[in-house]
């Protein structure tokens, strides 16, 4: 049995009068692909960011291999730098080329020196075949060139999972190819990930277990061929229809 | 001295704008009574009081100039703080969550992703804030330190050419307020991040 990287358990997130997220649980093994899907606001960016602790869940627990997050006194910094987050809108670091914004980390975080950084960045830049536009800025790349900056910035930090929120919905259709197409490298080398997508052939191709969410509860959970051929739930059911009908349209 | 000023208050208001956004709640409330202070009080009030009461409190004595800089330098820190907070508070939520996710602490955060950011931002900001501030130098004849305008009144005294004399010294105000200007331009094309067009 593979080890649990990541995982949360009975967790909630509370703002105001909405519930973003409804007592879920889940857990991501080493080499897990994960792929977490929902109707818009269904809570799947706030279960995101509270796994990666960008947000501190109003109740529950996240693990990180073992260590219990959510207790006073983590060195929270240190448990970021452990998991990757690539966001549902990018978010590179506009001051700064695609390789300033891989390096920040290693340089700053990880304390590597210059040199070290340098290379290992230029690294992760390859992975993403994005090497040619290190010394670019984010304003002077497109989205789909954006994105797989940001997904070389996670993993360049060598995290023990990487959390990818919605990595190609804030792009033009004719971009998200490239995009996908870095995903499945990535799964291709058993990279542990939870990705939340509405990319059904990716999912079907790649995902170990696929989690629909909605109105922040996890509704329906299982392997792909369950959704893609008779998905229990009657939510989950009325939700793949309109993608799959969407799939094909496109 | 205006010069000394600004940057001082740049400084100052940068502390501010930082301890404003993350600093909590009573030091929020702290800064905020400063900064209506002296935003909502004349210049010449803030330099009769400093002039007049600190050294009566302190016992303490100094000197005309370092008065003069020591208000401007806080009277200036009042305004850039609200410029500096702005521009961090307008574009940067999302880039401290970007930094944060990859294990940069919060004070790594603003200093090497927000604060270079919002520095940009807030040169436009800037030239409006040094004209303002050139312009209020005249406030310090009130407790004579010889800047421009009291000179001006001096030599308009000897002289009898009053008009002259001021329509001369409003000139250099003049001068002087547009090389400042033209220098923050040079500094904002500068370091401006290419593709981006930056409006304050
Ligand atoms: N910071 C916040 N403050 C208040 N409400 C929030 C906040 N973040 C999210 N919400 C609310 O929580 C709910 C879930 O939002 P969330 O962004 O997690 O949904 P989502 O599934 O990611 O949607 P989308 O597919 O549009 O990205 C929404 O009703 C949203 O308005
Ligand atoms: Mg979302």
């Amino acid at each position: 049995m593979a080890d649990t990287v990541l995982e949360c358990r009975n967790l909630w997130k509370i703002y105001g009068k909405i519930t973003a997220v409804k007592d879920v649980s889940l857990e991501v093994k080493e080499g897990d692909i994960k792929l977490v899907f929902g109707p818009s606001g269904s809570g799947k960016s706030t279960l995101a960011r509270c796994l990666a602790m960008l947000t501190t869940p109003t109740k529950g627990e996240v693990i990180l291999t073992g260590e219990n997050l959510t207790r006073s006194g983590v060195d929270l910094n240190k448990a970021r730098a452990r998991i990757g987050f690539v966001f549902q809108h990018i978010w590179l670091f506009h001051h700064l080329t695609a390789l300033g914004n891989v390096e920040l980390g290693l340089r700053q975080v990880l304390k590597l020196p210059k040199e070290e950084a340098r290379e290992r960045a230029l690294q992760a830049l390859r992975e993403v075949k994005m090497e040619g536009w290190a010394e670019h800025y984010p304003a002077q790349m497109s989205g789909g060139q954006q994105q797989r900056v940001g997904i070389a910035r996670a993993l360049a930090m060598n995290p023990e999972i990487i959390i990818l929120d919605e990595p190609t919905s804030s792009l033009d259709p004719e971009l998200t190819g490239e995009v996908v197409d870095t995903l499945r490298d990535l799964a291709q080398k058993g990279t542990t990930m939870l990705v939340i997508s509405h990319e059904m052939t990716f999912a079907r191709e790649v995902a170990d277990e696929m989690i629909f969410i909605d109105e922040g509860a996890i509704i329906e959970r299982g392997p792909p061929e369950l959704f893609f051929t008779n998905p229990t739930s009657e939510r989950a059911r009325r939700f793949m229809a309109r993608l799959i009908k969407r799939t094909r349209r496109e | 001295m205006t010069f000394f000023g600004v940057i001082l208050g740049l400084g100052l208001g940068t502390l501010l704008a930082i301890g404003d956004l993350y600093g909590g709640r009573v030091l929020s409330i702290i800064i905020k009574f400063y900064v209506e202070f002296f935003r909502g009080s004349p210049l010449i009030i803030q330099l009769f009081i400093f002039y007049y009461s600190i050294p009566n409190l302190l016992g303490i004595l100094i000197d005309n100039h370092t008065v003069g800089l020591i208000v401007f330098t806080l009277n200036s820190a009042a305004y850039q703080k609200g410029y500096i907070k702005g521009a961090m508070e307008s574009v940067f939520e999302d880039q401290m969550t970007a930094a944060l996710s990859l294990g940069l602490s919060k004070a790594q955060s603003i200093r090497h992703v927000v604060l270079p950011q919002a520095m940009r931002v807030v040169i436009p900001a800037w030239s409006n804030e040094f004209a303002s501030m050139a312009k209020s130098t005249a406030a310090l004849l009130v407790i004579a330190v010889p800047e421009l305008t009291s000179n001006l009144k001096a030599i308009a005294s000897w002289t009898w050419r009053v008009l002259e004399t001021y329509s001369f010294g409003a000139l250099i105000y003049l001068i002087w307020i547009s090389v400042v200007m033209k220098i923050l331009d040079i500094i904002y094309n500068k370091v401006k991040i290419p593709e981006i067009e930056i409006t304050a």
